[in-house]
């Protein structure tokens, strides 16, 4: 397969700090690839950096096996990006948003009307034609916003947090549309603060932090990175009786989830305290009545805080 | 140049699509050639209330200096037996002035002497006597001249006069000041243009701040076209729009208000077109020097109105102080108001070469100081 997108080195520093510290990366074709982060890890810094939006202060882009600053115009068509803030004209329609920024990747007549027409439709907003944003919901806004980058149907497109914002309904949407873009051939890059959303579409993910990569590879590569903790799945009959606190004093565990739903008890503990016994003990101490116990992968939200020291969203 | 198109037709269907703006650059502009229609118009209108008391009987001389006045352009004559009457009149507002003609006027004006002993009875200051002696003044002394030269070479008074009379006729005093009216509204007319076109420029260019803030702007830089292709569409709209404007009110001017310039259509565009250049520079500079839109309307303030009001373009620039005219020259509207005073007085286009240099110099300078600090502003910190 061949690489989309290829950093090498790319670094970018302001003054002594570097944003992006010679992270390299290759993109294949066909992946959507997660690109973790907590806020200013420099996630939006190396798009910036791909879509030539800021200059590269060492290093090199490859688009399509293309140096983006000697091929600038090649690279860019064959780009779209969906930027972090929403950028869209306010007084226009969607429509003709939509058709204005397709037309600037050289689209016109026909094509430049179906095109419009399938972007529009692509993100949910096919009755809205005529509509002007400034009357749209946050969430109606973010699909105009990804509208307006798919239109041209890039090779790469890339996503700096799609869905911050919006209501659910609108990110099941954008997440389905995702992976239909995928499907229909183009190679997505797709950085959120939301854990599940990546590990609901992404096939490979990069971990980045303070702008170097500290980790990569396909969701379960980087679950298996983590050998010092065990998760342990505790099913049980009900809730009731739960003492969150009294288990996570247990010498060797690090944290205590209870998903109610699952009706299950997420704990994860140094991997050499043997401690398993306590647990249950405890549970059943407080008449907890115990269905099952499976060892479990940690969660990418674990893997994440162990490599970073920090979680994900500071919110 | 396709980029640019698409850009430039998006920057016009917005532009457009605001009836507020749209408002401020064209209509405007026509408001303005009303209200000096107004301010000009009605000032040419009024008539002054004139009564001549002639003491003097039925003297030749007497009688010529009634009819010469009774002809004079916004003078409405009456006459009056006496003295004591019309001044209690112009006391009371009934009449604007009265002349009285003295017994023996006429024997001083024959023998030379000259007019002394004329009364022009008006209230102090007022228009309707000076007006009335801008006119009257020098046909005095052409008949006080008249008088000398009959003296001297022994003619007969009357028959001199009857002779100046058929051809000075005052008729070609009223089309000259006919013609000042209408270039005088011109003038303002153009005035409030040059004020428009200027807050319009800056408001066209405006938009790239605003793209800036919406983020658009960064959003349209990471498509294929570069932040060159966009500032010149940008430009070109903005061009666009100051000559429609230009068109526009020249058509209005010559068409609805039937405002001759006194000066042919050509040479008249050509120095408003070079000036839209200097407008839509300087529009550049403005916000090249601005970090938010709230800038560019303060500056856009700050710099148009005081140099509108120094140049001359809301008020004649004879009204102002001295130093203050001084100061006007560094200013390209008065460049611009001056060339078309020249070409009002008959100059041709192509003797104007220090005021056509001077604008492009203008319009150069402003676009290169643009230029550079456009190229030094790469923030793109917004975006993020
Ligand atoms: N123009 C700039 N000048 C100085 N520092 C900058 C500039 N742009 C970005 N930075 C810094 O670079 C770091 C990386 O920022 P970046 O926006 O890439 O982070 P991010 O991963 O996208 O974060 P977030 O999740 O909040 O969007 C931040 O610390 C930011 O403050
Ligand atoms: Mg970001």
């Amino acid at each position: 397969m061949n690489n989309v997108l290829q950093l090498k080195q790319l670094t970018k520093t302001y003054g002594d700090f570097a944003a992006v510290d010679q992270l390299s990366l290759s993109i294949k074709e066909g992946e959507i690839f997660g690109f973790l982060g907590a806020n200013g890890a420099g996630k939006s810094t190396t798009i910036h950096m791909i879509a030539s939006l800021i200059p590269i202060t060492k290093g090199e882009i490859e688009v399509l096996g293309k140096n983006i600053v000697k091929n600038r115009r090649f690279a860019k068509s064959n780009i779209g990006i969906v930027p972090q803030e929403i950028a869209i004209y306010e007084d226009m329609t969607a429509y003709e948003n939509v058709r204005f920024f397709a037309g600037l990747y050289g689209l016109r007549g026909a094509l430049l009307k179906s095109r419009t027409e399938e972007a529009l439709a692509f993100v949910g907003l096919d009755d809205k034609h005529r509509s002007f944003p400034r009357d749209f919901s946050g969430g109606m806004k973010r699909r105009l916003n990804i509208a307006c980058a798919i239109a041209h149907r890039p090779k790469l497109i890339i996503m700096d947090e799609p869905t911050v914002g919006i209501d659910p309904q609108s990110r099941n949407y954008i997440l389905e549309s995702v992976k239909k873009l995928n499907a229909m051939g183009s190679t997505v890059i797709y950085t959120s603060h939301y854990m599940e959303e990546v590990e609901e579409i992404c096939t490979r993910i990069a971990i980045i932090d303070h702008g170097k990569i500290i980790a990569e590879g396909t969701q379960a590569q980087l679950k298996s990175i983590i050998t010092d903790q065990k998760t342990i799945g505790i099913e049980v009959r009900t809730m009731e009786g739960l003492n969150l606190e009294k288990l996570s004093g247990i010498a060797g565990v690090r944290s205590v989830e209870a998903n109610e739903e699952r009706r299950e008890i997420r704990v994860s503990s140094d991997a050499e305290v043997n401690n398993l016994n306590r647990i249950l003990k405890e549970l059943l101490a407080d008449g907890m009545e115990i269905r099952a116990v499976e060892e479990r992968q940690p969660s990418l939200e674990t893997v994440f805080l162990t490599l970073t020291g920090r979680s994900l969203r500071d919110n | 140049m396709k980029d640019t198109l698409w850009v430039f037709r998006r920057t016009m269907t917005t532009m457009l699509r605001s009836y507020k703006s749209l408002l401020l650059y064209l209509i405007g502009p026509i408001v303005g050639i009303g209200l000096s229609f107004l301010i000009y118009g009605n000032e040419q209108q009024v008539a002054f209330r004139v009564a001549v008391v002639n003491l003097d009987g039925e003297q030749a001389v007497a009688q010529d200096v009634a009819s010469f006045l009774s002809g004079v352009e916004r003078v409405k004559l009456s006459e009056l037996q006496n003295a004591e009457e019309a001044r209690e009149q112009v006391q009371t507002g009934k009449l604007d002035a009265a002349l009285v003609l003295p017994s023996g006027f006429s024997q001083g004006m024959i023998s030379g002497e000259g007019s002394a002993a004329l009364e022009l009875v008006s209230i102090d200051s007022s228009m309707a006597a000076s007006y009335i002696r801008t006119y009257l003044d020098p046909h005095l002394e052409s008949l006080t001249a008249l008088g000398r030269t009959a003296l001297e070479t022994g003619t007969e008074f009357e028959e001199a006069l009857a002779k100046y009379s058929s051809a000075a006729s005052p008729v070609s005093a009223e089309v000259v000041e006919d013609r000042s009216v209408q270039r005088d509204m011109t003038n303002r007319s153009i005035g409030y243009l040059v004020l428009f076109m200027m807050f319009s420029a800056v408001n066209l260019s405006a938009f790239m701040i605003k793209e800036k803030e919406n983020r658009t702007y960064f959003r349209l830089l990471t498509t294929p076209i570069s932040g060159r292709t966009y500032t010149l569409s940008n430009v070109a709209a903005n061009l666009v729009l100051l000559l429609a404007q230009i068109v526009a009110m020249l058509v209005v001017m010559k068409g609805l208000f039937h405002i001759d310039p006194g000066v042919p259509m050509w040479p008249l565009a050509i120095v408003l077109f070079l000036f839209a250049w200097v407008a839509v520079a300087l529009s550049l500079v403005i916000v090249a020097f601005s970090r938010h839109s709230m800038t560019t309307l303060a500056l856009q303030n700050l710099v148009i109105i005081p140099t509108c009001l120094l140049a001359g373009c809301m008020f004649p620039i004879d009204a102002m102080p001295e130093s203050m005219q001084g100061i006007a020259k560094f200013l390209p509207q008065r460049w611009l108001l001056d060339a078309i005073d020249r070409l009002q007085q008959g100059t041709a286009l192509t003797e104007l070469g220090m005021h056509l240099l001077t604008l492009a110099a203008f319009a150069l300078a402003f676009t290169l100081i643009a230029a550079y600090k456009f190229g030094h502003n790469k923030d793109t910190r917004t975006f993020i």
